[in-house]
Order: C-alpha cells, then structure tokens, then sequence
C-alpha cells in the first residue's frame, strides 16, 4: 500500500498511510463509476474528506493519483482472481469463474464494467508509466488463466498442440470486450453470451 | 449519429456485404486489424472514444447485425451466397440464433482484443482474440485454429 510514497522516498506515518489509503479509495470508486476523465481532484477531496494539502502532500497531480489507483485495483482484482482460478482445472470450475463475474456484473445492469479494464480504456492513451503497469496487470491475470488452460491440457481435456496462452488472452479479450458491449447496453446479455462462446470454441477444441 | 460512427458503418456495410467465403473473412479481418491499430483510424475512435451512450449503443447494434448476416451467409450450407432466404419471411435480414451469438463474440474480441493490443502496443493480443472467436471457421476436423495468430 505504501510502495509509490516509499518509491518517492516519503516515509508514511500510520496516519499518513491511512490518509493515503482514504484518498485512493475515493479516487478509485469514483473513477469506476464516473470514468478517469471526468473525474477530478476536486470530486476526490470531497468523496474523501481529506484536505487539499493533504491531497498534495501524497500526489503531486492527478496522473500520480491516478497510478496509485491502477495499482490499488490491479492489487484487488489479482488478488480476487487468483483466488476464483488458482486451483480451478475442469471446464465446470471455469464456467463457474464465468458464472461470479457475469452475476456481479448483473448487480449494476452491467453498467459500471470491469474496474481493471475501464482504467485500461482510458489511461492507455497519455500515460506511458500507467499503461506498463497496466500491460504487466493484464499479463498476470491471463497468466491465471493459462494455468486453469494448462491444467485441462495435462488431464487430457484440451490437445496437447493446443496454444495455450493465445487462448487465454482470447478468453480475456472476450471477457474484457463482454464487460465494455454490457456497459454500452447497460445490460449483462453480452457479456454472458462472449464468454459463452469462447469457452464453448475452446471446449470445441478437444472435440477434434 | 457522430462521424465516426457514421464513417465505419458506411465502410463496414460495403466491405460485410462483400464476405462470401472464409478467404473473405480473413482479408475482413486483416483489414479490421490493421484500422484498429492505426491510432487515428475512425475504427479507435468509434470503439475506444467516450461518446453519447446511446449513439454507441446503436453503433455497436448495427456492426454487430452486418456482422451476424456475414457469419450467417458462411455457415449456412446450400448454394451459395445468393442462398434462398425465403423461409424468414418476417426478418428479411435476420441471421440465425448461432450467428447471432459468434457475431456478440467477434464484436467482444475486437472490442476487448484492441484495448489489451493498445496498452501492449502490440496486435497480438487482438490476433489471439480473433482466433477465437473464427475457431467456427478455422478449426476443420481434427485441426485447431492457425489463422495470423502469430503474425505480428
């Protein structure tokens, strides 16, 4: 939680780590649900309740803020999906994977999409130090999911020759692009039916 | 309806239409590729810029149906691109339920597919997404996909 302030040379007091901690929370719940662009530091001191010296004590501007929000989340989501598909190794552990996100999802009407891949969107473009960040986050979440491919692969459920990680990555775009068809129809359907069909071409695979 | 919008549906419409066999679709999709890679393309702008929901909305409907009639022509066994659609009369340019679906899927992967390829700055994560959502016409038996997934 303290590595950008400790990468600046800053040390944290508990308090100052708890102020941080307050300010990136903020930073992140309003830039999922309202997007990056449109959200501005001056949302974040009122979402957060910390001064704007406070504010600038931590983050010299916006795109410091910013990256400290990629990070949070990144940390958030690997974690939970590392959980949901560390041991998973049947196509049924998979579908239930599908299943968790398609319903969470579902909870907001799709609206707000996936926290990671909606920075992904609208970072890329003007921060160079962000966008690695978020390559190596998406890298490692697809590495997850090459181990749930591999592992179907060694029980003999896909072929041996199968491409492993480039089916991964097509689960992920498959999911990432299911997220952001349900946010435009502020409706889950779909996300639901891309996942679907993905995993349903990948299972194809071992009928051949 | 914003230009960009506007500019690819009128290039998507002609270039669609025109996809009666799977070499068709691959010369599509290199096309596609290449527009969603090049950063000024109306292509990124229509899928990546923030725009009136509601105008994205019926964007992505319309690409997604000229995509489905596309998918639809090439699955559909008979004689050929000019195949006897009078059997539906009510949806004069209605593709199937399993076109329907690939065309969400292909639509999902250029979507999902260019915005891990622009963080990477690399097409291959879209390549890999296309891969998957063309195994239906790729994959003959026995054979997994081997599109462009390696081409760089």
């Amino acid at each position: 939680m303290t590595t950008a302030d400790s990468q600046n040379g800053k040390r944290l007091t508990a308090r100052g780590a708890k102020t941080r901690a307050r300010i990136v929370d903020a930073a992140a719940d309003l830039m999922y649900v309202k997007g990056v662009g449109t959200t501005t530091l001056d949302d974040v001191l009122a979402a957060s309740g910390v001064s704007k010296s406070q504010l600038y004590h931590h983050f010299e501007g916006k795109d410091a803020l910013v990256r400290a929000v990629v990070d949070h989340v990144g940390e958030r989501v690997i974690e939970r999906e590392r959980r949901a598909l560390g041991r998973v190794s049947t196509i049924r552990g998979l579908r239930r994977w599908r299943d968790a996100l398609v319903q969470n999802s579902a909870l907001q009407h799709g609206a707000y999409g996936c926290a990671l891949g909606s920075l992904a969107g609208e970072v890329s473009d003007h921060d160079a130090l962000a966008r690695h960040t978020l390559s190596r986050l998406f890298t490692e979440w697809q590495g997850l999911l090459s181990g749930v491919l591999r592992r179907l692969q060694d029980r003999g459920v896909l072929p041996a020759e199968a491409p492993i990680d480039q089916l991964a990555t097509g689960l992920m775009a498959a999911l990432q692009g299911g997220y952001l068809l349900a946010q435009t129809a502020r409706d889950v359907t779909p996300m639901a039916t891309s996942i679907d069909m993905a995993l349903a071409h990948i299972e194809s695979l071992s009928a051949g | 309806m914003t230009t960009h919008f506007a500019e690819v549906l009128a290039r998507e419409s002609a270039c669609l239409a025109g996809v009666t066999d799977r070499a068709k679709l691959a010369d599509w999709r290199r096309r596609v590729v290449e527009e969603l890679m090049t950063p000024s393309s109306p292509y990124v702008s229509a899928l990546h810029q923030p725009d009136d929901l509601r105008a994205r909305a019926a964007f992505l409907d319309q690409w997604r149906e000229l995509i489905a009639e596309a998918v639809d022509r090439l699955l559909r066994p008979g004689p050929g691109p000019t195949g006897d659609r009078r059997g539906m009369p009510d949806q004069p340019c209605g593709a199937d339920a399993d076109a329907q679906k690939i065309a969400v899927l292909i639509l999902a992967a250029l979507q999902g597919g260019s915005t891990l390829s622009r963080i990477a700055r690399d097409p291959r994560p879209l390549n890999a997404a296309l891969d998957l959502a063309f195994v239906p016409f790729t994959a003959t038996e026995g054979n997994l996909p081997d599109g462009e997934r390696s081409a760089r």
